[in-house]
Protein backbone atom coordinates (compact mmCIF):
# COMPACT_ATOMS: atom_id res chain seq x y z
CA UNK A 1 0.00 0.00 0.00
CA UNK A 2 1.11 3.19 -0.86
CA UNK A 3 2.46 4.96 2.19
CA UNK A 4 1.52 9.17 2.28
CA UNK A 5 3.54 11.78 4.28
CA UNK A 6 2.06 11.57 7.53
CA UNK A 7 3.57 15.17 8.02
CA UNK A 8 1.85 16.73 5.44
CA UNK A 9 -1.85 14.91 5.73
CA UNK A 10 -1.34 16.18 9.75
CA UNK A 11 -0.84 20.00 8.20
CA UNK A 12 -3.79 19.39 5.76
CA UNK A 13 -6.14 18.10 8.50
CA UNK A 14 -4.92 20.57 10.53
CA UNK A 15 -5.55 23.34 8.37
CA UNK A 16 -9.09 22.14 7.45
CA UNK A 17 -10.60 21.97 10.98
CA UNK A 18 -11.27 25.34 11.54
CA UNK A 19 -14.13 27.25 9.91
CA UNK A 20 -13.02 30.66 8.89
CA UNK A 21 -10.10 28.34 6.80
CA UNK A 22 -12.86 26.63 5.40
CA UNK A 23 -14.60 29.42 4.44
CA UNK A 24 -11.56 31.23 3.10
CA UNK A 25 -10.84 27.78 0.65
CA UNK A 26 -14.38 28.37 -0.90
CA UNK A 27 -13.84 32.05 -1.54
CA UNK A 28 -10.52 31.15 -3.31
CA UNK A 29 -12.45 28.47 -5.14
CA UNK A 30 -14.49 30.83 -7.01
CA UNK A 31 -11.19 33.24 -7.73
CA UNK A 32 -8.48 34.49 -6.06
CA UNK A 33 -8.49 37.20 -3.98
CA UNK A 34 -6.13 39.91 -2.28
CA UNK A 35 -5.49 39.59 1.44
CA UNK A 36 -7.35 42.69 2.31
CA UNK A 37 -10.66 41.73 0.38
CA UNK A 38 -10.29 38.13 2.24
CA UNK A 39 -10.60 40.31 5.62
CA UNK A 40 -13.19 42.34 4.93
CA UNK A 41 -15.06 39.19 3.91
CA UNK A 42 -15.13 37.86 6.86
CA UNK A 43 -15.20 40.38 9.24
CA UNK A 44 -12.10 39.33 10.85
CA UNK A 45 -9.08 41.42 11.38
CA UNK A 46 -6.56 41.86 8.81
CA UNK A 47 -3.90 40.09 11.18
CA UNK A 48 -6.22 37.19 11.89
CA UNK A 49 -6.40 36.86 8.47
CA UNK A 50 -2.99 37.03 7.96
CA UNK A 51 -2.82 34.19 10.63
CA UNK A 52 -4.98 31.89 9.21
CA UNK A 53 -3.69 32.40 5.50
CA UNK A 54 -0.61 31.08 6.76
CA UNK A 55 -1.77 27.93 8.04
CA UNK A 56 -3.24 27.23 5.06
CA UNK A 57 -0.05 28.31 3.24
CA UNK A 58 1.69 25.43 5.12
CA UNK A 59 -0.58 22.94 4.53
CA UNK A 60 0.33 23.74 1.00
CA UNK A 61 -3.55 24.53 0.13
CA UNK A 62 -2.29 28.26 -0.28
CA UNK A 63 -0.03 30.01 -2.94
CA UNK A 64 0.86 33.78 -2.76
CA UNK A 65 1.99 35.83 -5.26
CA UNK A 66 3.01 39.39 -4.63
CA UNK A 67 1.88 41.64 -7.43
CA UNK A 68 2.78 45.90 -7.22
CA UNK A 69 1.79 45.94 -3.20
CA UNK A 70 -0.81 43.23 -3.39
CA UNK A 71 -0.37 40.12 -2.00
CA UNK A 72 -2.84 37.71 -4.25
CA UNK A 73 -3.99 34.27 -3.16
CA UNK A 74 -4.68 31.28 -5.13
CA UNK A 75 -6.24 27.88 -4.16
CA UNK A 76 -4.15 24.75 -4.47
CA UNK A 77 -6.16 21.90 -4.18
CA UNK A 78 -3.38 19.46 -4.73
CA UNK A 79 -2.99 18.29 -0.78
CA UNK A 80 -6.48 17.78 -1.15
CA UNK A 81 -6.30 15.30 -4.02
CA UNK A 82 -3.45 13.44 -1.57
CA UNK A 83 -6.05 12.76 0.97
CA UNK A 84 -8.41 11.62 -1.77
CA UNK A 85 -5.42 9.02 -3.06
CA UNK A 86 -5.36 7.79 0.36
CA UNK A 87 -9.02 6.83 0.51
CA UNK A 88 -8.74 5.06 -2.81
CA UNK A 89 -5.90 2.94 -1.65
CA UNK A 90 -7.72 1.90 1.16
CA UNK A 91 -10.75 0.65 -1.15
CA UNK A 92 -8.43 -1.48 -3.39
CA UNK A 93 -7.00 -2.63 -0.80
CA UNK A 94 -10.38 -4.09 1.09
CA UNK A 95 -11.93 -4.61 -2.83
CA UNK A 96 -8.53 -7.26 -2.69
CA UNK A 97 -8.93 -8.55 0.65
CA UNK A 98 -12.40 -9.41 -0.08
CA UNK A 99 -11.84 -11.07 -3.06
CA UNK A 100 -9.03 -13.19 -0.85
CA UNK A 101 -11.52 -14.25 1.49
CA UNK A 102 -13.82 -15.56 -1.30
CA UNK A 103 -10.57 -17.47 -2.77
CA UNK A 104 -10.14 -18.71 0.82
CA UNK A 105 -14.02 -19.95 1.92
CA UNK A 106 -13.99 -21.79 -1.62
CA UNK A 107 -10.83 -23.67 -1.13
CA UNK A 108 -12.00 -24.69 2.32
CA UNK A 109 -14.97 -26.34 1.56
CA UNK A 110 -13.70 -27.98 -1.67
CA UNK A 111 -11.00 -29.27 0.71
CA UNK A 112 -13.48 -30.80 3.42
CA UNK A 113 -15.51 -31.83 0.34
CA UNK A 114 -12.73 -33.93 -0.89
CA UNK A 115 -12.47 -35.18 2.55
CA UNK A 116 -15.82 -36.19 3.10
CA UNK A 117 -15.54 -38.55 -0.11
CA UNK A 118 -12.51 -40.36 0.43
CA UNK B 1 -2.46 -10.47 -21.17
CA UNK B 2 -5.58 -10.28 -20.37
CA UNK B 3 -6.88 -6.68 -19.42
CA UNK B 4 -9.27 -7.76 -16.97
CA UNK B 5 -10.44 -10.67 -14.88
CA UNK B 6 -14.17 -9.82 -14.79
CA UNK B 7 -15.76 -12.53 -16.63
CA UNK B 8 -16.68 -14.15 -13.41
CA UNK B 9 -20.13 -13.54 -12.86
CA UNK B 10 -19.33 -12.43 -9.36
CA UNK B 11 -17.39 -9.39 -10.99
CA UNK B 12 -20.55 -8.41 -11.44
CA UNK B 13 -21.69 -8.43 -7.66
CA UNK B 14 -18.72 -6.62 -6.38
CA UNK B 15 -19.48 -2.91 -6.53
CA UNK B 16 -17.73 -0.49 -4.49
CA UNK B 17 -19.18 2.59 -3.24
CA UNK B 18 -18.72 6.08 -1.32
CA UNK B 19 -21.67 6.58 0.91
CA UNK B 20 -19.53 9.55 3.22
CA UNK B 21 -16.64 11.51 1.46
CA UNK B 22 -14.63 10.71 4.27
CA UNK B 23 -15.37 6.90 4.03
CA UNK B 24 -15.26 3.97 1.70
CA UNK B 25 -17.51 1.23 0.97
CA UNK B 26 -16.98 -1.80 -0.53
CA UNK B 27 -19.43 -4.74 -1.14
CA UNK B 28 -19.59 -8.43 -2.35
CA UNK B 29 -21.26 -11.30 -2.74
CA UNK B 30 -20.11 -14.47 -2.36
CA UNK B 31 -21.05 -18.14 -2.63
CA UNK B 32 -20.64 -19.09 0.76
CA UNK B 33 -22.80 -19.33 4.47
CA UNK B 34 -22.75 -16.29 6.39
CA UNK B 35 -21.51 -19.33 8.86
CA UNK B 36 -18.93 -19.76 6.95
CA UNK B 37 -17.46 -16.23 6.19
CA UNK B 38 -18.08 -14.57 9.79
CA UNK B 39 -15.76 -17.68 11.02
CA UNK B 40 -13.22 -16.71 8.80
CA UNK B 41 -12.88 -13.34 10.01
CA UNK B 42 -12.51 -14.06 14.04
CA UNK B 43 -10.16 -17.15 13.41
CA UNK B 44 -6.18 -16.34 13.54
CA UNK B 45 -5.64 -19.25 11.53
CA UNK B 46 -7.88 -18.35 9.00
CA UNK B 47 -7.31 -14.28 8.89
CA UNK B 48 -3.82 -15.35 8.48
CA UNK B 49 -4.67 -17.32 5.30
CA UNK B 50 -6.39 -14.45 3.73
CA UNK B 51 -6.13 -11.07 4.91
CA UNK B 52 -2.52 -10.62 3.16
CA UNK B 53 -1.38 -8.56 -0.14
CA UNK B 54 -2.21 -11.59 -2.45
CA UNK B 55 0.90 -13.03 -3.82
CA UNK B 56 3.48 -13.00 -0.65
CA UNK B 57 3.83 -15.40 2.50
CA UNK B 58 0.25 -15.87 4.40
CA UNK B 59 0.08 -13.15 7.50
CA UNK B 60 1.01 -13.85 10.92
CA UNK B 61 -2.34 -13.16 13.21
CA UNK B 62 -3.84 -13.13 16.97
CA UNK B 63 -7.42 -12.55 17.42
CA UNK B 64 -9.10 -12.09 20.61
CA UNK B 65 -12.45 -12.48 19.87
CA UNK B 66 -14.67 -10.70 22.13
CA UNK B 67 -15.58 -6.93 22.32
CA UNK B 68 -12.34 -5.14 23.59
CA UNK B 69 -10.10 -8.06 22.59
CA UNK B 70 -7.63 -7.11 20.39
CA UNK B 71 -6.65 -8.63 17.12
CA UNK B 72 -2.89 -7.97 15.19
CA UNK B 73 -2.00 -8.93 11.65
CA UNK B 74 1.28 -8.61 10.30
CA UNK B 75 1.18 -8.77 6.46
CA UNK B 76 4.78 -9.85 4.62
CA UNK B 77 5.19 -7.10 2.50
CA UNK B 78 8.01 -7.28 -0.43
CA UNK B 79 9.58 -4.63 1.63
CA UNK B 80 8.70 -5.78 4.95
CA UNK B 81 6.30 -6.61 7.26
CA UNK B 82 3.58 -3.96 7.99
CA UNK B 83 1.44 -4.31 11.27
CA UNK B 84 -2.84 -3.81 11.43
CA UNK B 85 -4.14 -3.63 14.78
CA UNK B 86 -7.36 -2.94 16.33
CA UNK B 87 -9.86 -3.84 19.27
CA UNK B 88 -13.24 -5.29 18.44
CA UNK B 89 -16.04 -3.06 19.38
CA UNK B 90 -19.17 -5.00 17.98
CA UNK B 91 -19.24 -8.57 17.78
CA UNK B 92 -22.63 -9.86 16.67
CA UNK B 93 -22.43 -13.12 15.77
CA UNK B 94 -23.32 -13.94 11.30
CA UNK B 95 -24.65 -10.16 11.82
CA UNK B 96 -21.86 -7.43 12.50
CA UNK B 97 -18.51 -7.26 13.30
CA UNK B 98 -16.77 -3.28 14.07
CA UNK B 99 -13.36 -2.92 14.93
CA UNK B 100 -10.80 -0.35 15.04
CA UNK B 101 -8.13 -0.28 12.82
CA UNK B 102 -4.71 1.19 13.27
CA UNK B 103 -1.43 1.49 10.32
CA UNK B 104 1.52 3.16 9.31
CA UNK B 105 -1.29 3.28 6.16
CA UNK B 106 -3.49 5.67 8.91
CA UNK B 107 -0.74 7.11 10.42
CA UNK B 108 -1.41 5.38 13.73
CA UNK B 109 -4.62 7.27 14.22
CA UNK B 110 -7.55 4.90 15.03
CA UNK B 111 -9.97 4.30 12.03
CA UNK B 112 -12.77 2.20 12.01
CA UNK B 113 -14.09 -0.46 10.37
CA UNK B 114 -17.82 -2.02 10.00
CA UNK B 115 -18.58 -5.35 8.22
CA UNK B 116 -22.12 -6.62 7.70
CA UNK B 117 -23.06 -9.89 6.80
CA UNK B 118 -26.50 -10.19 4.93
CA UNK B 119 -27.98 -13.19 3.46
CA UNK B 120 -28.28 -13.05 -0.07
CA UNK B 121 -29.88 -15.09 -3.09
CA UNK B 122 -26.12 -16.13 -3.53
CA UNK B 123 -25.04 -17.04 -0.70
CA UNK B 124 -24.36 -13.79 1.42
CA UNK B 125 -23.31 -9.68 1.02
CA UNK B 126 -20.58 -8.33 2.87
CA UNK B 127 -20.95 -4.97 3.45
CA UNK B 128 -17.89 -3.38 4.50
CA UNK B 129 -17.36 0.20 5.51
CA UNK B 130 -14.04 1.55 6.38
CA UNK B 131 -14.41 5.00 7.88
CA UNK B 132 -12.28 7.64 10.19
CA UNK B 133 -12.72 6.59 13.82
CA UNK B 134 -15.16 9.17 15.47
CA UNK B 135 -12.27 9.12 18.26
CA UNK B 136 -14.19 11.59 20.37
CA UNK B 137 -11.34 12.78 21.96
CA UNK B 138 -8.30 13.24 19.92
CA UNK B 139 -9.74 12.38 16.42
CA UNK B 140 -12.52 14.85 16.44
CA UNK B 141 -10.37 17.61 15.06
CA UNK B 142 -8.89 15.16 12.66
CA UNK B 143 -12.28 14.01 11.47
CA UNK B 144 -13.73 17.35 10.93
CA UNK B 145 -10.51 18.29 8.94
CA UNK B 146 -10.93 14.86 7.05
CA UNK B 147 -14.96 15.63 6.20
CA UNK B 148 -14.14 18.94 5.08
CA UNK B 149 -11.48 18.09 3.36
CA UNK B 150 -13.38 15.85 1.17
CA UNK B 151 -16.58 18.03 1.16
CA UNK B 152 -14.36 20.85 -0.81
CA UNK B 153 -12.88 18.13 -2.92
CA UNK B 154 -16.49 17.83 -4.33
CA UNK B 155 -16.69 21.32 -4.93
CA UNK B 156 -13.11 21.79 -6.02
CA UNK B 157 -12.81 18.75 -8.57
CA UNK B 158 -16.27 17.23 -9.80
CA UNK B 159 -16.14 13.94 -11.44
Amino acid sequence: MVEYKSSSLDALFGAMSDGTRRAILTRLAQSDARVTELASAFTISLNSTSKHIRVLERAGLVTRSVQGRDHVLSLNAGPMAEAADWLECYRQFWTDRLAALEQFVMNKRNTSKHRSTQ
Amino acid sequence: MTPTQSSDADAAALACERNRHDSIVVKRNFHATVDELFCAWLDAESLAQWMHPGTTSPSTATVDARVGGAFEVVMHYPDGPKRHHGEYRVIERNRKLVFTWISDATHHTKTLVTVDFHASLAGTEIVLTHERMPDHEAGLSHERGWTAAFDLLQILLPA
